[in-house]
């Protein structure tokens, strides 16, 4: 009997064409996500797989040119390190678009290269990149809402709920199986989405996969738990379709931008300004200062290079030349701290402040999974320090003993990749989420006693 | 019969403000509006500060240098900071997504850098709460909620019949209804514009350019134009639609199509269609023409090897260090010249396909008003592409007149003798700093703005056409019952 019931919903929900239309809409658009997500990250590592040749022939270039000075090969040969995209990158492009993934630098001051852009178009940035994210976390809800906003009151309004209470006292069972229908629907609509994206995207089904999937899921479960909430306060259809549309445009837009002015507001950050001018007087003042100004503090950062006899005499060498940028540097120690510092707090305040909300926190979540935010940028940026401190050891005795190019093995520096170490874990997202959804049950729940009785 | 149309406006007006939701969520909406648009204004003072603060430092400093080999100067080169127009705070565009700083330095072309988006973690994918935001998308969806019923309620109350009969006609209902929506806009829209400009003239110190002001009134203008759009339309849907909840549901409907998905993928469509080359390709393009052209840097190039020949040939001497003025300077200045040349066309190029890739939204204003509004905003309040491609052209300006304003130095005050390895190093006196003018960005007047602007203004002109007409023409398939 019950389950025959829950087949006649099933036929109701599926005769209705606007449920053919919630559902085409979604795959729809999700499909569009999975393609343009994936575009974006195909061109990305099509571009890094081109760098590779490149460093390659720029190295032969300079080392043709400037062959005959060692000084003036570093001086222009760059190496590079690439920020190489996970495969979960293509379902949430997240930073990806604004910070850079390829950070190509010579071996003179860090500080004056680490922060250069891509060269991208600002209205792309601004109106935001298509991937299945973003589906999931601004789309999906709306059709959880277009679902369910009238379970109740178009029972109501036409009349059939008096005739149905009439005849049962088991009258909600109804609207709860209704209920039921549409989360079976959503949820396999999500799912067959998740497969697709498994293939399309060669994701392997990892902790990874369980873990983004029960975030999303999740999710979509606090959304019917509202909307349902909503459906509970027993009121017209337009109040209910009003009222979960203004949710929805709090939580989707208002809410996270005005946070995003607040966060402007109370974290610029003017370190970086200052940061540029330190690294630049840091190196460039020392051109009109006594020599050992430079030396003095450069011995004492690699005492290991002591050992290198310095051309005192000379107007010019390169010895003091790459111990005059590494004084810039050195100079802007403090204000890249301060920077990091700043990036930290900012950080650890839009931590607090999603854990209240699940549309960011969801995004959050997908976003570090996926590789495409802030952190792992920074962690990027951190490889390429040590990279650079490595290729600045490496190479400093061949251009202070003033070697051949050809002694040195230039050559076998190929662009390198940095993949991040560690698989994050978003226990506190998905715990945040989970909490907020029950909540919300449970006022559902006192609403439907009070409705009861 | 304008007396009619009146009545109806008023008495829309009233009933929006006697429903005690309506009137809650106006008044949410203009509270949260004057937060906006004071956040937005501290916002735009602390960082424009920060960036003349900044200025200012970077000029002392390079008046500060002491005496020193010009080339020198031409490497230690200058930093410029973008600054904000004062009314940015209105609209911040593309202002968070665009780098603030450019090192400018001889031989070599930077790219702006640190940006407000690459300092947060993807929350600015939700937006940024602006003055022009909550007019663009949320001022429509409370015009939304107040009219949706506007004239689906009088059919299901069965007034309408009542009203028809009494000689009111179609068109006056319409224009009635929609003039009354409107009011309720103008009652939040009319004091956030004295805030506005109350705030704007402080920020210009209370001496107003003529220039702004009159972007200031474009602005009010078009966002008028489309509060009018946006009311006339949800009029006509609630005409149109069977139901009360069919009108509400389409026009809900058509919100999340029109401002949440269109933009996004119209833009991705664009990049699809016209992609732009990655930063190494364009590089890379620039050095290979550089080649071609003739490497300063390279001592056997052939180009600079001809030149070397006319001017001995020209000098009747035989060696460059008898040559009258700096050879070295002179080669720089001849490679600065051909490698910024060089350097423009591809960055020029580039821009071309940004504007490629934009061009597919623009062009969808015709579809979709509030793209063509958010053009239009972008530009007047001068925080949109062109005006950042403008920063960046002026920038590079001021980066070649700078080079070559130390390479003329060297040409003139070096010596063409180069001291010995053990030597003191050639210097100019420091008082030739100061002939190096600060950097100023000058926005672009109102008139080119406009003329970027022709496709958009002619989007919204077409759509404030087409209701206009809807609303006179239309009436006859409209179904009483």
């Amino acid at each position: 009997m019950k389950k025959n019931r829950y087949h006649l919903e099933f036929k109701l929900f599926f005769r209705s064409s606007s449920s053919w239309i919630g559902i085409f809409v979604l795959l729809i658009t999700g499909f569009a996500g999975l393609y343009f997500g994936k575009a974006f990250i195909a061109k990305q590592q099509a571009v890094i797989e081109k760098a590779a040749t490149l460093q390659k022939k720029n190295t032969l270039n300079n080392i043709d040119h400037f062959g005959d000075d060692i000084g003036l090969v570093f001086f222009h040969n760059k190496f590079t390190l690439a920020n190489a995209p996970d495969h979960w990158a293509a379902f949430a492009n997240g930073q990806r678009d604004i910070n850079p993934y390829l950070i190509s630098v010579t071996m003179l001051g860090l500080e004056g290269q680490l922060y250069d852009t891509d060269i991208n178009n600002p209205v792309s940035l601004l109106l935001g990149n298509m991937d299945l994210s973003f589906v999931f976390i601004f789309l999906f809800p709306l059709v959880i809402i277009a679902f369910t906003y009238n379970l109740l009151s178009e029972q109501k309004e036409s009349g059939i709920w008096s005739l149905l209470r009439a005849q049962t006292n088991q009258s909600f069972q109804v609207i709860w199986q209704k209920f039921l229908v549409r989360v079976v629907v959503i949820f396999s609509v999500a799912l067959l989405l998740l497969f697709v994206a498994m293939f399309y995207l060669t994701l392997r089904p990892d902790l990874t996969f369980l873990s983004v999937t029960v975030l999303i899921l999740l999710y979509l479960t606090f959304w019917f738990a509202l909307s349902f909430f909503i459906v509970s306060l027993a009121k017209s259809s337009n109040f209910n379709a009003s009222a979960l549309i203004a949710i929805w445009v709090l939580l989707c837009i208002v809410i996270p931008a005005s946070f995003n002015l607040f966060l402007t507001r109370n974290y610029p950050v003017p370190e970086a300004l200052q940061n540029v001018i330190n690294q630049r007087e840091g190196y460039h003042e020392k051109w009109d200062m006594a020599k050992e100004v430079t030396m003095k503090p450069f011995f004492k950062h690699y005492p290991q290079l002591k050992k290198y006899p310095f051309p005192e005499k000379k107007t010019f060498s390169w010895y003091w030349y790459y111990a005059m940028q590494q004084m810039g540097d050195d100079q802007a120690g403090a204000s890249r701290l301060a920077i990091e510092k700043k990036l930290a707090s900012r950080q650890y305040f839009t931590n607090i402040f999603a854990l209240f909300f699940p549309t960011i926190q969801t995004q959050l979540g997908v976003n570090k999974m996926a590789g495409s935010d802030l952190d792992t940028h920074l962690s990027f940026q951190q490889a390429v320090r040590r990279y650079h401190e490595q290729i600045r050891l490496h190479f400093y005795p061949a251009i202070f003993l003033n070697q051949s190019v050809n002694d040195t093995d230039i050559n076998d520096y190929k662009l390198q990749k940095y993949n991040r170490q560690e698989v994050p874990t978003i226990w506190m997202n998905i715990l945040s989420v989970s909490l907020l959804t029950t909540a919300i049950i449970g006022a559902t729940a006192f609403n439907l006693k009070r409705f009861n009785s | 019969m304008s007396n009619r149309i009146n009545t109806i406006a008023k008495q829309t007006f009233k009933a929006a403000f006697n429903n005690s939701a309506t009137l809650a969520l106006t008044l949410l909406l203009g509270l949260s509006l004057c937060l906006a648009t004071y956040v937005g204004w501290q916002n735009f003072k602390m960082q424009n500060n920060q960036r003349l603060h900044y200025k200012a430092l970077v000029r002392a400093q390079w008046l500060a240098k002491p005496d020193k080999h010009p080339h020198r100067m031409a490497h230690y080169g200058y930093l410029a900071f973008r600054e904000k127009h004062e009314l940015s705070f209105f609209d911040f565009g593309i202002e968070s997504f665009a780098g603030v700083s450019i090192f400018l330095e001889a031989h070599k072309q930077n790219t702006v850098n640190f940006s407000e988006a690459g300092f947060t973690n993807g929350m600015l994918s939700f937006g940024e709460i602006s003055v022009a935001m909550v007019l663009q998308l949320l001022v429509p969806l409370l015009i939304f909620f107040l009219g949706y019923n506007s004239i689906s309620a009088e059919r299901e109350s069965g007034t309408l019949k009542i009203l028809l009969c009494q000689d009111v006609s179609w068109k006056q209902l319409l224009w009635g209804k929609t003039i009354g929506i409107i009011s309720v806009c103008l009652s939040i829209f009319i004091p956030l514009i004295l805030l506005t400009i109350l705030l704007w003239a402080s920020l210009s110190h209370w001496q107003i350019s003529i220039d702004s002001a009159l972007r200031l009134l474009l602005l009010v203008l078009t966002y008028a134009i489309y509060f009018f759009v946006i009311s006339a339309i949800t009029v006509l849907v609630s005409a149109f639609a069977r139901s009360s909840k069919s009108a509400l549901i389409t026009l809900l409907a058509c919100w999340i199509f029109f401002m949440v998905i269109m933009p996004r993928v119209t833009q991705a469509v664009g990049v699809k269609i016209h992609p732009s080359p990655s930063k190494i390709e364009f590089a890379d393009a620039i050095a290979a023409d550089v080649h071609q052209q003739g490497d300063s840097h390279d001592p056997n190039d052939p180009h600079y090897a001809a030149i070397k020949d006319s001017l001995l040939k020209a000098y009747a001497v035989d060696d460059v260090k008898k040559l009258p003025f700096n050879y070295g300077g002179y080669i720089m200045a001849e490679g600065e010249k051909i490698t910024s040349k060089i350097y423009s066309k591809h960055q020029n190029e580039l821009n071309k396909i940004f504007e490629k890739q934009n061009s597919l939204t623009t062009i969808t204003g015709f579809l979709n008003p509030y793209l063509s509004l958010k053009n239009i905003s972008m530009a007047l309040t001068a925080s949109d592409f062109n005006t950042f491609v403008d920063f960046q052209h002026q920038a590079e300006t001021y980066r070649y007149q700078l080079a070559q304003k130390m390479n003329k130095l060297q040409i003139e005050k070096i010596s063409n003798i180069k001291p010995g390895d053990e030597e003191k190093p050639l210097a100019i006196s420091k008082a030739n700093w100061a002939e190096q003018p600060d950097f100023n960005y000058h926005f672009k007047t109102l008139d080119t703005v406009l003329s970027n602007e022709l496709l958009a203004l002619s989007a919204l002109t077409f759509w404030l056409l087409f209701t206009v007409i809807l609303l006179q023409y239309s009436t006859r398939w409209i179904k009483t019952i």
